[in-house]
């Protein structure tokens, strides 16, 4: 079966999230457990010493923000299954502990390859991260892939 | 004088790749002891990229830079070596169900030779397609060695190469640049073009090579979950 | 090493063994919003989807690679500016897996590194592949 989706959907934004409060303490649960011990992330008064001035997440903390089902309510299902394919992340501004964080999605691009599970569907979804200031966070490119 | 090379690898020019050409050089430079290749070819997935022009990167580096492609069939990944003008008129590399038969000999007909890779590995590789399909016809050599299997896939060539007597090459398929050149294919002859290439992965002596550290030992038992 | 004057073509990034108990992708699962993903939590039911047990997010191996790098990085007070990660297998906890990388280019104009890393299992295989990019702060 060959790959038939509407190219419309390609760069239309599918998803604008609600904001999301960042704490302190879920910046440190995060850090607890990815195993880091930088003060810069677990500690407010070194923090304060920091580059940064006040408590900030590790750069990869930006990933757990997600999109809600949007993606598959507005573009065709194709066939059955889905893996997580990789991420292209550009790290732009810290997140900082009292963050309201949303995420604005488009799908970048939509194409088809073999891989080792037969022919498969990549899709990249591009989320642009944004702070209460409208600053970006970063930009996710999200690469997930499927079976025909 | 023989002639060492790196068949399979991708650059930036891949979707899955940010190798650029450059970055691989200068890590075989700097890696040459222990990965003596000559040259590398480009296998660009699903595409030749006519337009990549490594001349004057060649000249800077004494490393010789080719190209080819890597295509997608129904008898899974090959490696097209030769693509010329008749060739790309032929056939849309872009097309993920190439069928392997057609491209293997019309692009002998047309000058240039087709390799099929990784035949180990599930879906991509050749040795699944056999089990449920006849063989291919005309098929002068697999890629034996694939600097990305996992284990069990090279030796589940191995067994292919043992049971149809297809001659042997080796490649990285490095998207990374610290993985160029763990795999090549030193051949008998002195190559110095695609077409010396093409002609001697036809009709001359070839082996694959490994400059791999061997895999270390780690331990394998898995401890009982930590509390 | 201090600066991006330190770094070459070449050098090492780790490598760092790595055990991820089942219990720290749990751990990496509630604090990542996860909790509720069966296959990251679960082995019984990640198996009903067709996986041999459960597995670990995508998301914190990234982490994990993002650590390695800034760990190398910020006593250089180098900032990571870029990871691209390729997930090629399932990484599964309770393995001997292995963090690893290598500096690939150094741009002194744009004073940038480029990093390869990746995590591999016991036998060698390489199960996430990433690329990386580490901003420098001007030369003193």
């Amino acid at each position: 079966m060959a790959l038939d989706f509407d190219p419309a959907i390609i760069g239309k934004i599918f998803e604008e999230t609600d904001p999301v409060a960042v704490s302190a303490q879920e910046i440190k649960d995060f850090c607890a457990a990815v195993g880091e011990t930088n003060p810069w992330y677990t500690d407010e008064e070194a923090a304060r010493k920091g580059p940064y001035g006040e408590l900030v997440a590790p750069p990869l903390f930006a990933l757990t923000f997600r999109n809600g089902r949007h993606f598959f309510q507005n573009i065709p299902r194709f066939g059955k299954g889905g893996f997580d394919a990789g991420r292209d992340v550009e790290f732009i501004n810290p997140v900082r502990a009292g963050d309201q964080i949303t995420l604005v999605s488009h799908v970048k691009e939509i194409y088809e390859k073999t891989g080792r599970s037969g022919a498969m569907y990549f899709v990249t979804v591009r989320s642009t991260v944004k702070n209460q200031k409208n600053e970006v966070v970063a930009h996710i490119d999200h690469r997930f892939m499927g079976r025909l | 004088m023989a002639t060492i090379l790196d068949l399979h690898s991708h650059s930036e020019a891949s979707e899955d790749s940010r190798a650029p050409v450059e970055a691989y050089l200068n890590w075989i430079r700097l890696r040459r002891q222990e990965r003596p290749v000559d040259g590398i070819v480009l296998t660009e997935h699903r595409q030749f990229n006519r337009d990549g022009d490594y001349r004057a990167l060649e000249d800077k580096f004494g490393i010789m830079i080719l190209k080819a492609t890597e295509a997608e069939t129904d008898y899974g990944h090959m490696l097209v070596f030769g693509v010329n003008e008749d060739i790309l008129h032929r056939f849309d590399f872009a097309n993920v169900r190439i069928p392997a038969q057609e491209l293997i000999d019309e692009v002998a007909r047309m000058g240039g030779v087709v390799v099929p890779c990784h035949p180990g590995r599930p879906t991509v590789g050749l040795c699944e397609h056999y089990a449920s399909r006849p063989p291919l016809q005309n098929v002068v050599a697999v890629e034996l060695l694939n600097g990305g299997s996992r284990r069990g896939e090279d030796e589940r060539t191995a067994e292919l190469v043992a049971k149809y007597g297809y001659r042997a090459t080796g490649g990285s398929d490095s998207h990374l640049v610290s993985l160029i050149g763990v795999c090549a294919t030193r051949f008998e002859a002195d190559i110095r073009d695609i077409e010396g290439l093409v002609r001697e992965l036809k009709s001359g002596r070839y082996e694959p090579v490994d400059f791999r550290a061997p895999r270390k030992a780690v331990p394998r038992a898995i401890p009982e979950q930590t509390a | 090493m201090h600066s991006l004057e330190d770094v070459q073509i070449g050098d090492n990034i780790g490598p760092e063994p790595l055990f991820l108990s089942k219990d720290r992708v749990r751990a990496y699962c509630n604090a990542a919003g996860l909790a509720g993903v069966p296959r990251f939590t679960d082995d019984e039911l990640a198996r009903k989807e067709g996986l041999p047990g459960m597995i670990t997010p995508g998301n914190m191996s990234a982490a994990l690679v993002g650590k390695l790098v800034t760990d190398w990085a910020q006593p250089m007070n180098g900032r990571l500016v870029r990871l691209g990660t390729t997930y090629r297998s399932p990484v599964l906890p309770e393995h001997h897996l292995t963090l690893q990388g290598f500096v690939t280019q150094v741009d002194h104009g744009e004073r940038t590194a480029e990093l390869d890393i990746w995590i591999e299992n016991e036998d060698g295989d390489r199960l996430v592949t990433a690329t990386a990019t580490v901003k420098f702060p001007p030369k003193a």
